[in-house]
């Protein structure tokens, strides 16, 4: 369960300086998808980088399973990635030297853990890619890719699960795949997914919607449709 | 995570290549320098072990005064007998063992110009090293047996002639044998051995011995033996086991080849230094261009400790495989550097290749050391890297470091530099511990610089690509601005270049100035346009000589100097010349300060004119006297009757006194240079052609020259050691080069998108090539200038102090020059295949580059 309170974020200072998030309170339960949206410039990044302690809040509190994170050091942030914490980025950033199967393993590879064959096999079998472990990322499509980064951000059966922009680069078949990909972990493990997205599509794969405006959240509720969603933004500007 | 690293050094294969190779010629050098004095010293280990084989004591005239040519007193062979007698002796001998010249029966020289020769006595069977291969000893005055090597390169059979020249003419002598020292090996130098009586007369020793060789009955150690034998000797002789004998004289040698090793260290360090420079560049772009993958690798959970780890694990293997490649290409360098020494006169001997576990051992530490110590700061740098930077979408540049730090380094890198090399030259620190506090401070400056530089490098590059910018086109003024982007790393890779250019002017300028400094010293002082001198000018001539060039035709005057080496009070090592007041100042011209002219033909044992800086040192003035202590351990006393000005390279020492008193307290016999003054109206380069047929058959081995060739030998000496010092420091320009050529494709590789761009838009490979190569000269130059200027500023400062020696700096504007276009052509070719591999990017390919 993740948990954000006050949070403010101002970049610069004086004059030049930009209010990205002005006092926001939100609560992530376990189990559920979320979407955050918002016009550029909304703080919706900015909200994302400090729920994952990427950035520290100028003011305010994020939680992570009971844990007070923005005030932790970063040994204490490493340990926390390697815990509670998975990423999936619009770049894929899969390392080109590595297969397949073992940029889904780095993470332990990282921390030195021994992986749970029989878990990474699971893995690579929803994302579909059971057949293409020893294929390098050169060898793969960019929906292929994109697949493997969310077998490695599960491999740790992390508490929270960051996505940004995870479509952003793929065309719609392989867009639809991955987002499905995130909604059966909702569905079948109880994964908790934060995922920033500027596509109505996207959000609509979720079960919550939050928006931002100027910093602020201006809207939390489950998204109906695309349709709805496209009007939603309309609104925000 | 070790593995990850290891595969992603692999897939940068050709990165890590060229950055390995930017150290392998310094350790390279370092271990070829190893294994070449390894080997050497122990073919000399091997010699005077062998020669002190039969021998149980040894007795030498002990060392009084240091000499430059490390030669110790003979001494009278009245001892022997008293040697003899002492109980426990079997059998003992004297002998003597003196450099000289070997020639064959046309008066050639048998060995390489300035491979040492040596005559010696023949010992008795029960003493005598040398092993007879054919023929026998020589019993006869006319014999003489000669080492079979030297006897193979002058192509000399038994019966043939062979002439000997020592202090007197040269003689000939029947080769009635061949010697060798068991598997010894003498380099280039021989032996030509005849008997005692001969050797003595030979070298101007009669009646004196260089060594008494003892034999020890079976019942004494050779311990004991020498103890009853300095019972019975005074203090001047030393008495040592053959065993003490050796090891003595072995470190001598060692001693002797100590400023090649340090030279050699000295140039494995620049090339080291330099090679630091592009493996720290290669190690900063290349954590630049991996900006997202740490960032990547830190949101999955890497800590700092790994990244950091990540990047030194890199260095220390691409340090490992330069080791490697660098210990295999310095065994094989070891040959090539012999080689190359002995083109230059160094003849070394030995005979396999020797490489001791601390070669390899050193050179591994130093390779892996200096690229871990390079790979340090990008490493750190890597560690910066916020998790964050895997989401932006633009590489973000890890922060540098701050100006004011930057600055402060600098400066205390700078201060600490100047102090470190002011040091050497105020305290008068000679040896390795003066080269290496130079080296130190030098590094200390040019890191200094290389810190401070990229601040100077946007105007710098505003300079010196102006023309180009100017008659470039468009492809000039990008090159220009490219240059600019990021000035640190245009800044590192003219800085690795800046050194060896540094050095090559500051080399360059140096010898420039001792060539005028002679030929000034030579024009100033010598008033006879003959001069005579022994072969390369390394070796002393028989007085005879000179004796017989004033009697030839047309002659007005000759005259002889000798040099020596004693001990004044007060003064310490003072060099010492001997002149034949006769006609000293007809060949001479002496710059007397006070004192007259008169006074140097009144110059009589008990008289001495001595130069202006040792009347300061040792606070003596005209009409006082005082007591140098000569290489003979004689104190003659002397009176100064003039004093003359300093300066002139030592030209004459500080203390001149006259030929009979050199002869007969300092132990000079022979001189170092004739004069020859010709009579007014004759015609010099006859009276020199009849002076040299005169000398050509008695002593074959004076040179006979006009103060031209004099010069002009001169020259080639100094210029031959200039050579030698390119061709080394050539490894340190080279290495730059690579930088180069490494930090062009790395921008090309950052670039692909935008070189693409510009042949969508329609920039020809041509136009491409072209940008890629200025901006290569842009680099080359910019190092090539600040080398220029650095090492102008390092002779001016260095000849600050060499001034009082009559040395005077001379700048060769035009060789420095070429210097500058020759560094513009190098960037020209260290841009040939990066431009080529720029040129062909497949545009479409390179627009959608990721």
């Amino acid at each position: 369960m993740v948990s954000a309170r006050g949070l403010e974020r101002i970049y610069g200072e004086g004059e030049a300086s930009v209010q990205a998030l002005d006092g926001v309170d939100v609560d992530f339960d376990h189990g559920l998808f979320t979407s955050i949206m918002g016009p550029s410039g909304s703080g919706k990044s900015t909200l994302m980088h400090i729920l994952a302690g990427l950035d520290r809040p100028t003011a305010g509190a994020v939680q992570i399973d009971g844990v007070e994170i923005t005030d932790l050091d970063d040994a204490d942030l490493t340990q926390l990635r390697r815990d509670k914490l998975g990423f999936v980025f619009q770049f894929f950033n899969l390392l080109p030297v590595l297969t397949a199967e073992e940029n889904v393993v780095l993470p332990l590879t990282i921390a030195r853990r021994k992986p749970d064959q029989e878990w990474v096999d699971q893995l690579m079998e929803t994302v579909g890619l059971a057949d293409r472990k020893t294929h390098r990322p050169a060898e793969l499509s960019g929906g292929q890719q994109q697949r493997v980064a969310i077998a490695r951000a599960r491999v740790t059966r992390p508490s929270v699960l960051f996505a940004d922009e995870p479509p952003g680069n793929l065309d719609a078949e392989s867009s639809h795949q991955v987002l499905q990909l995130l909604r059966s972990a909702v569905d079948e493990f109880g994964q908790t997914v934060i995922m920033v997205t500027h596509e109505p599509d996207a959000a609509a794969h979720g079960d919550r919607l939050i928006a931002l405006r100027d910093g602020r959240l201006v809207h939390d509720a489950p998204p109906v449709s695309a349709d709805a969603v496209i009007e939603l933004l309309k609104t925000l500007g | 995570m070790l593995g990850l690293t290891l595969k992603s050094l692999l897939a940068r294969k050709w990165r890590s290549a060229m950055t390995a190779l930017a150290v392998v010629f310094g350790i390279a050098l370092v271990a070829g320098t190893y294994v070449l004095t390894d080997t050497t010293n122990q073919a000399f280990d091997e010699i005077f072990v062998k020669s002190n084989e039969k021998i149980d004591v040894t007795i030498t005239g002990r060392e009084r005064v240091d000499q430059p040519d490390g030669s110790v007193p003979a001494f009278s062979d009245r001892y022997l007998d008293e040697v003899r007698a002492v109980d426990g002796v079997s059998d003992a001998a004297g002998s003597v063992f003196t450099p000289g010249s070997i020639l064959n029966d046309k008066g050639k020289s048998t060995g390489a110009p300035f491979a040492p020769q040596f005559i010696s006595s023949v010992l008795p069977a029960r003493l005598e090293a040398l092993n007879y291969v054919e023929g026998r000893p020589p019993r006869k005055p006319n014999e003489a047996a000669l080492d079979e090597a030297a006897a193979e390169r002058g192509g000399l059979r038994v019966g043939d002639t062979i002439r000997l020249v020592g202090t007197g003419a040269a003689l000939p002598y029947r080769l009635v044998g061949l010697t060798r020292l068991g598997s010894a090996s003498f380099g280039g130098s021989s032996i030509s051995q005849v008997t005692l009586p001969v050797a003595q007369r030979i070298t101007g020793k009669r009646g004196e011995f260089d060594q008494i060789s003892v034999a020890g009955k079976d019942s004494v150690s050779p311990e004991e033996l020498k103890r009853r034998v300095a019972a019975v000797l005074p203090e001047s002789l030393l008495v040592e086991t053959g065993t003490e004998n050796a090891e003595r004289q072995a470190s001598d040698v060692r001693d002797g080849l100590s400023f090649l090793t340090i030279a050699l260290f000295a140039f494995g360090a620049i090339s080291l230094f330099v090679g630091s420079f592009v493996i720290f560049n290669v190690f900063s772009i290349t954590v630049a261009q991996r900006t997202r993958e740490f960032g990547m690798l830190r949101t999955l959970g890497a800590s700092r400790r790994q990244i950091l780890r990540n990047v030194l694990v890199e260095g220390l293997v691409i340090g490992l495989v330069a080791s490697v490649f660098g210990v295999l290409v310095g065994i094989g360098l070891a040959e090539g550097l012999s080689a190359l020494l002995s083109g230059f006169g160094i003849d070394l001997p030995g005979n396999s290749l020797v490489v001791v576990p601390r070669t390899v051992i050193v050179s591994f530490l130093i390779g892996v050391g200096v690229t871990l110590v390079s790979s340090m700061i990008p490493a750190f740098r890597a560690t910066r890297v916020p998790p964050i930077a895997a989401l932006s979408e633009d590489i973000l540049q890890a922060g540098g470091t701050r100006l004011w730090i930057r600055g402060l380094v600098s400066f205390v890198l700078g201060v600490a530099g100047v102090a470190l090399i002011a040091w050497v030259l105020v305290g008068n620190i000679e040896g390795g511990a003066g080269a290496a506090r130079i080296g130190a401070g030098a590094v200390c400056l040019v890191v200094s610089i290389a810190i401070f530089s990229p601040r100077l490098i946007q105007p710098l590059v505003r300079v010196i690509g102006w023309p180009i910018a100017r008659f470039g086109g468009l492809t000039g003024k990008l090159a220009r601005e490219n240059s600019l982007r990021t000035p640190a790393r245009t800044a590192v890779t003219s800085a690795a270049l800046m050194i060896g250019i540094a050095l090559v002017a500051f080399v360059t300028i140096f010898a420039s100035g001792l060539n005028s400094s002679v030929t000034d010293v030579i024009a100033q002082n010598v008033r006879g346009q003959i001069i005579l001198q022994g072969p390369g000018g390394f070796v002393e001539i028989p007085p005879e000589a000179v004796r017989d060039a004033e009697v030839v035709q047309g002659v007005e005057a000759a005259s002889g100097v000798r040099y020596t080496q004693a001990r004044v009070p007060r003064a310490g090592g003072t060099a010492v010349a001997s002149v034949d007041p006769r006609s000293v100042d007809r060949v001479l011209e002496i710059d007397l300060v006070e004192g007259t002219q008169a006074d140097l033909r009144a110059l009589a044992p008990g008289r001495a004119v001595i130069g202006q800086k040792l009347a300061d040192e040792a606070g003596l003035g005209l009409g006082d006297r005082f007591r140098p202590l000569t290489k003979t351990g004689r104190r003659p006393e002397l009176e100064v009757t003039a004093i003359m000005a300093s300066g002139n390279l030592d030209f004459l020492g500080e203390v001149v006194v006259s030929e009979t008193q050199m002869d007969r307290d300092f132990g000079v016999k022979a001189d170092f240079f004739g004069f020859v003054r010709v009579k007014p109206g004759e015609n010099v380069e006859k009276v020199k052609d009849r002076i040299s047929r005169t000398l050509d058959r008695p002593y074959p081995t004076v040179e006979v020259l006009n103060q031209d060739e004099l010069e002009q030998r001169q020259r080639e000496q100094i210029n031959a050691i200039l050579a030698l010092i390119y061709v080394l420091l050539a490894l340190a320009v080279v290495v730059s080069l690579v930088g180069i050529v490494v930090t062009l494709i790395l921008s090309i590789y950052e670039r692909t998108r935008e070189l693409g761009m510009l042949r969508a838009v329609g920039m020809s490979r041509r136009q491409v090539k072209r940008m890629i190569r200025f901006e290569a000269v842009i680099t080359a130059v910019l190092g090539a200038s600040a080398g220029l200027v650095l090492g102008i500023i390092f002779a001016f400062l260095m000849g600050i102090p060499l001034e009082g020696e009559g040395f005077v700096l001379s700048y060769p504007i035009p060789t420095l020059l070429a210097i500058l276009v020759l560094s513009a052509l190098a960037g020209v070719l260290a841009s040939v295949y990066p431009a080529r591999k720029a040129a062909r990017l497949d545009v479409l390919e390179a627009i959608s580059y990721e």
